[in-house]
């Protein structure tokens, strides 16, 4: 399967219909040559037997003329019985194909000369001999030659026979019947006969030469076999008892069709016992003697022509598909090499090496297009490789910078705890847990005047290096401006004139900020718009805040933010936290809500502060379950002992 | 004579040897070579009543597979000529002993010929009446008025006979041997052999189908042809040779029943060195119809054997035909040699 490459697809496609098209193209020259053949053939064999035929006729029609005239003779009366004999043997001396001749009258037609009289004059040798026929052993009344024109009172060519002396000289004889007038009427009186040698026959037969091994033969009336080229045959066999020896029902249908004088070149086939192979038959009958000329077609050979050129085209055409294969190969390797350069390449490319050589290509085809673009692609990869370590390197930069920022966020707030050791009335514990991007959260406290605890927590708006700043800004200026006044709600009105002096920050920040009286108890504090914080009483009571009545610090410079108090008794706490415990989410977007807060606030309230805020972070542990948190989580409980 | 020679060699060698021991049974062996047993051979002639052909190959093969000489008979088998009754060879003295058709002999026998009957051959008539289907003859009886072929040479009692008994009168044109009047249409019918002629005329290009036959056999003229006949003298003189001969001559039919290609190419052999026009398929038909003629189921007898009903059915014929009949008992006419 691997070395099916695009060369073996292009060829064997190629190959496969190019053979299509040559066997199609093939088979119809096949079949109409062997038409042209088979065509050709049929008109030479009838234009042979023809031929043939005409050359036979050329000698039985003369001969027919003389006893003809013979009997026209008698009937005329113009032969006296005296002068037969010496007329017979002057037509013999003239006629050399004229072997003997007989004029057999009726019995008794001469009265005194008895039954039989039968003049016959025969060639004997160099001379010409006489007797008179006729006897008890001689019987020629019964005979073909003259019973048969006898009755049918028609002239009658024989049967060929074997000369009577036994010799092995093919006869054959041409009987005339003559009449006389007695009382009025034409009655029989005899036969005058010819005699013919059929040596001449045998030897027009046997000079005609079909190819190689074809030949011609000719058969009597009876269909019996005059000449042949197996002697065996002749005189032996007829055409219909050959075909009953070789099988043939064919041949007997075509010897039917010969000795009914019919004219034809039979495509039936057959086989011939004495020769192999299948042969063709064409025939045409003998208008004097009905017999017939067949002319024998060996199939082999009439389409030897048709097989050679078969052969020299198979030939052709194994070489020429030889060659188309071999020049497509060339041509379809040459086309598609640079494409296993241009893989190479790619996979040299896949590896980071965009200066990998590209194949070289002279042609102006699409494989320049595929060159062009594989060095375009390797130039926007270099570029784009170049373009991402740039990008990389800076995001790394501002990566670190962020790192710097949450680290210097985590160290500006205290975690240190308890906080301070001397000032046992309060205690406390903080978390803040940054969310991936450095957040804005913060927390802070911190003791003004020996008996004031300020504590304070809030969320800046927006992530990153800019919320942590202000977050910082936010709690410089809280420190800074908690030292003028204790009042909360002074110490948010004038953060808030700060921060809004900064207006292209656009940033804000929710924010809860709480003095509580140490030595009293009393805690006074603004919300600005931050989550109500929530305060656990020591005897149990659990109690969120008022929502907030005032927007974020940062928005409106002139915005007057007041304070609520209320008093913590020894014991008390207070839960401070940002959104994003409430908002903590889990992968199916449920938030962790306030509900849950105040269940484990409550299950909790007598914990401490550090249990609280462990318990509380365990909780929203197990319901983010892993999911990363898009805020800040920071938690604060203050506990205030009296 | 080639066997005689060696053993005269061995001979000579085991005297050389001087090993009496071995001397009697060289002797016993001469005994029966050919060259001692020539001598003992009796000579007989046979002419069968037609030109060499299958209906004889039994003769042949008896002779050529040597039958008639283990039987210690010299056989020629001489032929007439096809214009010539055979009978004529008896009293002439060329043969001793002839074939002939049943009716034929008794005709013969009839005319005063002194002769017996010692063995039937043949127990069916083969004689068939063919007409061209294109003559429009469909029944026997439209033979009446019409031009039939029959043979010149004899065998035509039987026909005639048919043809008195269906009272068609007829006009018989004598006819030597060929069939060539009936295919150039001289005459409407023909008397013809089934084993023979008929089968001629299909090879002539005629179709089974072109053809009507009437077989005398279906007219109660069953008659058994081929007999052998030898003078009345011949048989008191030569009985034991008859009885040799008739045993090895049904031996020869056994044989050629059984090897029908070699008795064909005994007959093509002899037909061919006789000058005859000679086809396989001809003869191999000729020998299949003779064989089936020679069937004796349904007649109680021994095959080679004449029944007397078959004897007296010829005889009536023969009364019919209006010969002048002499009385001779069956006895007098036929010699069973076989009991």
């Amino acid at each position: 399967m691997k070395n099916k490459t695009l060369s073996y697809h292009i060829i064997r496609n190629v190959l496969l219909l190019c053979t299509g098209l040559f066997l199609v193209v093939f088979s119809i020259d096949y079949y109409f040559t062997r038409n042209i053949i088979e065509k050709t053939t049929k008109e030479n064999a009838i234009l042979l037997a023809n031929n043939t035929v005409n050359r036979i006729e050329q000698v039985l029609t003369p001969a027919e003329k003389i006893p003809e005239i013979v009997a026209k003779m008698l009937e005329s009366s113009f032969l006296t019985r005296d002068s037969l004999i010496p007329f017979m043997k002057a037509i013999l001396s003239s006629n050399k194909n004229i072997h003997g001749s007989i004029i057999a009258y009726e019995p008794n037609y001469f009265p005194d000369k008895g039954i039989y009289y039968a003049p016959y004059v025969f060639r004997q040798g160099d001379t010409v001999n006489a007797i008179i026929h006729g006897d008890e052993s001689y019987e020629y009344f019964y005979m073909d030659w003259y019973q048969i024109p006898k009755i049918t009172n028609a002239p009658y060519w024989s049967e060929p026979y074997f000369d009577e002396g036994g010799g092995n000289i093919i006869m054959t004889t041409y009987s005339v019947p003559f009449y006389s007038v007695k009382d009025g009427k034409r009655v029989f009186s005899g036969i005058v006969t010819i005699n013919l040698s059929l040596e001449w026959l045998t030897e027009i037969m046997s000079s005609v030469k079909i190819l190689k091994t074809g030949y011609a033969f000719l058969i009597s009336r009876n269909g019996v076999i005059i000449t042949h080229p197996n002697k065996n045959y002749v005189m032996n066999q007829s055409i219909f008892t050959i075909a009953k020896e070789n099988n043939q029902p064919g041949l007997r249908n075509v010897g039917q069709e010969m000795i009914q004088g019919k004219s034809n070149f039979s495509a039936a086939n057959f086989t011939n016992s004495w020769i192999e192979g299948k042969f063709w038959i064409g025939y045409r009958g003998l208008a004097s003697s009905h017999w017939s000329v067949g002319v024998i077609y060996p199939v082999t050979e009439m389409f030897s022509s048709l097989r050679k050129i078969n052969l020299i085209m198979l030939f052709l055409i194994v070489a020429g598909l030889s060659l188309l294969s071999f020049v497509t190969v060339k041509i379809v390797s040459k086309l598609t090499a640079p494409l296993k350069y241009f893989a190479e390449s790619a996979r040299v490319i896949a590896e980071g090496n965009f200066n990998a050589l590209l194949p070289e290509i002279k042609t102006e085809d699409e494989m320049r297009e595929l060159h062009n673009s594989f060095s375009y692609m390797q130039k926007e990869l270099s570029k784009y490789i170049a373009n991402l370590k740039e990008s990389t390197s800076t995001k790394e930069k501002i990566e670190s910078e962020l790192r710097i920022a949450k680290e210097i966020q985590l160290s500006m707030i205290p975690h240190t705890f308890p906080p301070f050791s001397d000032l046992t009335q309060i205690d406390l514990f903080a978390v803040l847990r940054p969310a991936k991007e450095a957040g804005g959260n913060l927390y802070d406290f911190f003791v003004i005047d020996g008996n004031k605890f300020c504590f304070t927590i809030g969320d800046v708006s927006g992530k990153g290096v800019p919320a942590s700043l202000f977050m910082m800004e936010t709690r410089t200026l809280i420190r800074s401006i908690s030292g003028k006044g204790i009042s909360p709600a002074k110490i948010v009105n004038s953060l808030n004139k700060s921060l809004s002096l900064n207006k292209e920050s656009s940033m804000f920040l929710t924010l809860f900020l709480g003095v509580l009286d140490i030595t009293t108890g009393e805690l006074y504090y603004s919300n600005a718009g931050h989550t109500p914080p929530v305060i656990i009483r020591e005897k149990g009571e659990v109690v969120m805040l008022e929502k907030p009545k005032f927007i974020p610090v940062g928005l409106f410079d002139n915005f007057e933010y007041g304070e609520l108090s209320l008093t913590m008794e020894a014991g008390d706490k207070i839960f401070l936290y940002t959104d994003g415990v409430t908002k903590a989410e889990n992968a199916d977007k449920k938030l962790f809500g306030e509900d849950a807060l105040i269940q484990i606030i409550l299950a909790y309230a007598a914990a401490s502060p550090r249990d609280l805020i462990q318990k509380m972070e365990e909780c929203i542990s197990a319901h983010v379950n892993g999911y990363t948190q898009p805020n800040d989580i920071t938690m604060m409980t203050i506990v205030y002992n009296g | 004579m080639c066997s005689s020679f060696f053993w005269l060699h061995i001979l000579k060698k085991m005297k050389k040897r001087n090993n009496s021991v071995e001397m009697p049974i060289i002797f016993f062996l001469l005994l029966f070579s050919p060259l001692f047993t020539n001598a003992q051979l009796s000579k007989l002639v046979f002419a069968p009543q037609w030109l060499p052909q299958a209906q004889f190959a039994g003769y042949y093969v008896a002779q050529e597979k040597g039958f008639y000489k283990e039987a210690g008979l010299d056989v020629e088998i001489i032929h007439p000529s096809a214009s010539k009754q055979t009978t004529s060879l008896l009293t002439s003295g060329k043969a001793d002993l002839i074939s002939l058709f049943l009716i034929t002999g008794v005709s013969a026998k009839n005319t005063g010929l002194d002769i017996v009957n010692f063995g039937q051959i043949s127990q069916h008539s083969a004689i068939l009446f063919v007409t061209k289907k294109s003559s429009g003859i469909q029944q026997l009886n439209q033979l009446n008025g019409k031009k039939i072929g029959v043979w010149k040479s004899g065998f035509d009692e039987v026909p005639k006979a048919l043809m008195a008994r269906v009272e068609c009168q007829v006009e018989w044109v004598p006819i030597l041997s060929s069939v060539n009047l009936f295919l150039m249409g001289g005459i409407d019918a023909m008397v013809v052999m089934s084993y023979n002629e008929y089968d001629y005329i299909i090879n002539c290009g005629l179709d089974k189908e072109d053809l009507n036959i009437f077989p005398v056999s279906e007219y109660g003229f069953d008659i058994p042809e081929d007999g052998l006949y030898c003078l009345k003298s011949t048989f008191d003189l030569k009985k034991n040779e008859l009885k040799k001969f008739l045993l090895a001559t049904l031996k020869g039919w056994n044989y050629a029943a059984n090897n029908r290609k070699y008795a064909v190419d005994i007959v093509l052999r002899r037909m061919q060195s006789a000058h005859l026009a000679a086809n396989r398929v001809h003869q191999e038909w000729m020998l299949n119809e003779v064989l089936e003629m020679m069937s004796v189921a349904g007649k109680n007898i021994m095959p080679g054997e004449l029944l007397e009903a078959d004897f007296i059915k010829a005889v009536c014929i023969l009364s019919d035909l209006d010969r002048t009949w002499q009385k001779y008992s069956f006895a007098d006419f036929y010699k069973s040699l076989l009991k």
